[in-house]
């Protein structure tokens, strides 16, 4: 492994940011509606010059008020969920841990749906539940996970997958009992979607919260590097390894669960992300962290778009192209896994 | 943050000026793309009027109104029966009546519409169903977007009129709307004195066949099938209710009703079916008690009277022979279709 330097986690973000920019160029250009390259730039040089006024008000809210803002969902979403999974494959240590497979996003799920089936009119209740029952499910599992007291990677997978598909035969329930509401919306919404806007209060709220749990996880990082090794060993080496699960489990929770209360459950992306990064940069979580919130940005905007365009008008959610993506690339680290 | 955002758009915009760069030498074969838009199109505009939608939601529609996008099928069909469709610019890939309304353009599927298509449009007013195939969550966003949305909603046939009469007001053809509502009401209370004598048949209404759904009786279809001479036997408060087989068998209804555009295609169905358990212990299926009206009961809209009608003549063909046959040619609304008559087999 190379040795970590300051100049090489900016040079590596660097890079990525780049990758980033070009993704999301590419997103503001296509879609339903095709604008081309040079109005693009025009609007864009309107919007720098404060001349947003000049421009056609389709134009405005086609790039400005539907594209720009669901990208930023997007990079949101993406973002706390690869740092999400990239920090439960370290406490768990296990490479196939991610908010999905573990049934975190159902747990958030449930948590979202309740609290818009009983608290519907309170603005950022559903965040708040969503965290809530991301936070409860990630305890259920971790218990249930264990055998004879350590954590069984076989066991914690399988408990992970049972905790998802009894979650989601409880949100099937409570879509079908507790319909004062017109809850279809929901079943679209749960499959991973980021095409219904989100008021830009909650954008800010959204970002605060996505700095907070990955500025927080962040502090554990080199911790993290340790307890991958093993937690008695961690312990020996002077790791306050209670302290730093804490941490990360509430702070991974808090990430789910503000990711599925704005777009479902878009799976696999905490999966695909860490390990790609991986591949590229090497497992020292103090560059894998930050690498891993803007490659999972990049992931989720690029599958967006195409979830955006290859039907269009029509669109497929997002989770969809995720899934199809990841259910495959899951099943190929399990088999090298294996052998 | 003012300075933050600016950095970002200026990054933004670098990117894509070198974009620019690199694709000027094909952009000279394409021709470039026309500005959508005038940007001082609405320059002089009339104050919005302020009205209350079906949802009891506050709409400001501008006026002059001269751009409408209709995001249900029923409103497509209302907006052509009040013939206001010079307004509408674009409807739905399933809005499929009149024919005429297959031409516009199209924003998607009623259930997941595409903002930026129905943006570029550039519509004064989107007008949506919201309980009929719009999402809550479709018109949250277009709030969001400032895009006016108006929602009409309709649980029994009386509100269908009532929803006629106020969306023709906001689009400013409220005396169409009224003489609509009016003939509509006509044909129905003409339909309510010819039935007044008959034993309502117990009847179930097929939503679905696999699963069995059937409907409840807060929908206007249940409704409709009452003032068909009909009654719903599913007792439920839930919409689209997915019926148990047991539950079906123990009720037993006297006739299964289907409503289709293509009713060959049912009755191939449902031969397929008859002989599956469940579909062949049911009375109707056995006696051939089946009716498949037209799918317009399926929409809040004007002809849901036609359909009405239909059904009517279909299970009690008795009040409808004699003396009495003048009085139910009476005028059809706008855009009403033909009338089927042919008893069922």
């Amino acid at each position: 492994m190379k040795p970590l330097t300051f100049t090489r986690v900016i040079s590596i973000c660097a890079a990525l940011l780049a990758v980033l920019f070009v993704v999301v160029v590419a997103a503001l250009k296509v879609g339903a509606v095709p604008i081309s390259i040079s109005d693009l730039a025009l609007n864009l040089a309107r919007t720098i010059f404060g001349r947003r006024i000049e421009m056609p008000s389709e134009y405005r809210m086609i790039v400005f008020d539907i594209r720009f803002p669901r990208i930023v969902l997007g990079m949101l979403v993406g973002g706390a969920l690869s740092v999400a999974g990239t920090s439960f494959q370290a406490l768990l240590r296990n490479p196939l841990a991610d908010p999905y497979v573990l049934g975190v996003s159902s747990g958030g799920a449930v948590g979202a749906i309740l609290s818009l089936i009983f608290l519907p009119r309170i603005p950022l209740v559903t965040p708040l539940g969503a965290f809530l029952g991301a936070i409860a499910t990630i305890s259920a599992v971790y218990f249930l996970g264990r055998r004879h007291g350590q954590l069984d990677s076989t066991t914690l997978l399988l408990a992970g997958i049972i905790s998802a598909s009894f979650l989601s035969a409880l949100i099937s329930f409570l879509v079908t009992t507790l319909a004062t509401r017109d809850l279809r919306g929901i079943v679209f919404w749960l499959m991973g979607d980021l095409s219904t806007p989100v008021p830009d209060s909650l954008h800010w709220a959204l970002l605060a919260a996505l700095l907070l749990g990955i500025g927080s996880i962040y502090t554990t990082a080199a911790d993290l590097n340790v307890i991958t090794a093993g937690e008695r060993e961690a312990t020996h080496l002077g790791v306050d390894v209670t302290r730093v699960k804490l941490v990360v489990y509430v702070s991974a929770s808090l990430l789910t669960g503000i990711a599925v209360s704005v777009s479902g459950a878009i799976g696999y992306v905490g999966l695909l992300v860490p390990h790609a990064m991986r591949m590229l940069f090497g497992s020292d979580y103090r560059i894998l962290i930050p690498a891993s919130a803007i490659g999972g940005a990049i992931a989720v905007v690029a599958a967006d778009t195409l979830a955006r365009t290859v039907m269009a008008p029509t669109e497929l959610p997002v989770g969809a192209v995720t899934a199809m993506l990841g259910a495959p690339f899951f099943i190929y680290l399990l088999r090298r896994r294996l052998s | 943050m003012r300075f933050v955002e600016r950095t970002i758009w200026t990054a933004l915009l670098a990117m894509v000026l070198s974009l620019c760069a690199g694709s000027s030498a094909r952009a000279q074969t394409n021709p470039p793309t026309p500005p959508p838009g005038n940007t001082d199109r609405d320059a002089a505009k009339a104050e919005p009027r302020i009205v209350t939608d079906q949802v009891g939601r506050r709409v400001e529609v501008p006026q002059p109104l001269r751009r409408v996008v209709s995001l249900a099928p029923s409103v497509t069909e209302t907006i052509y029966a009040l013939g206001a469709q010079d307004l509408l610019v674009g409807d739905t890939d399933a809005c499929n009546y009149p024919p005429a309304a297959q031409k516009l353009p199209k924003i998607g599927g009623p259930f997941t519409p595409n903002l930026e298509v129905i943006v570029s449009l550039k519509p004064d007013l989107v007008v949506a169903a919201a309980n009929s195939g719009n999402r809550k969550e479709t018109v949250d966003a277009l709030d969001l977007l400032h895009v006016p949305t108006y929602s009409t909603n309709a649980k029994t046939v009386e509100d269908v009129l009532t929803s006629i009469i106020e969306l023709a007001d906001v689009l400013g053809v409220g005396d169409n709307g009224r003489a609509l509502a009016d003939s509509m009401r006509t044909r129905l209370a003409d339909l309510h004195n010819k039935l007044e004598n008959v034993t309502p048949t117990r009847a179930m209404f097929v939503v679905w066949q696999e699963p069995l759904i059937s409907i409840g009786q807060d929908t206007y279809i249940a409704d409709a099938m009452r003032r068909a001479g009909a009654e719903s036997v599913v007792m439920t408060k839930q919409d689209w209710p997915r019926l148990s087989w047991e539950e079906a068998l123990r009720l037993q209804p006297e006739y299964l009703v289907f409503a289709s555009a293509h009713p060959d295609e049912v009755t191939a169905t449902l031969n397929g079916m008859r002989n599956l358990p469940g579909w062949r212990d049911l009375k109707a299926v056995t006696e051939n008690k089946i009716v498949i009206i037209s799918d317009a009961v399926n929409l809040p809209a004007p002809r849901i009277v036609d359909a009405i009608e239909e059904l009517a003549k279909r299970l009690h063909p008795e009040v409808f022979t004699d003396a009495t046959h003048g009085a139910s040619g009476g005028a059809p609304a706008a855009g009403a279709a033909k009338q089927s008559t042919e008893p069922a087999q």
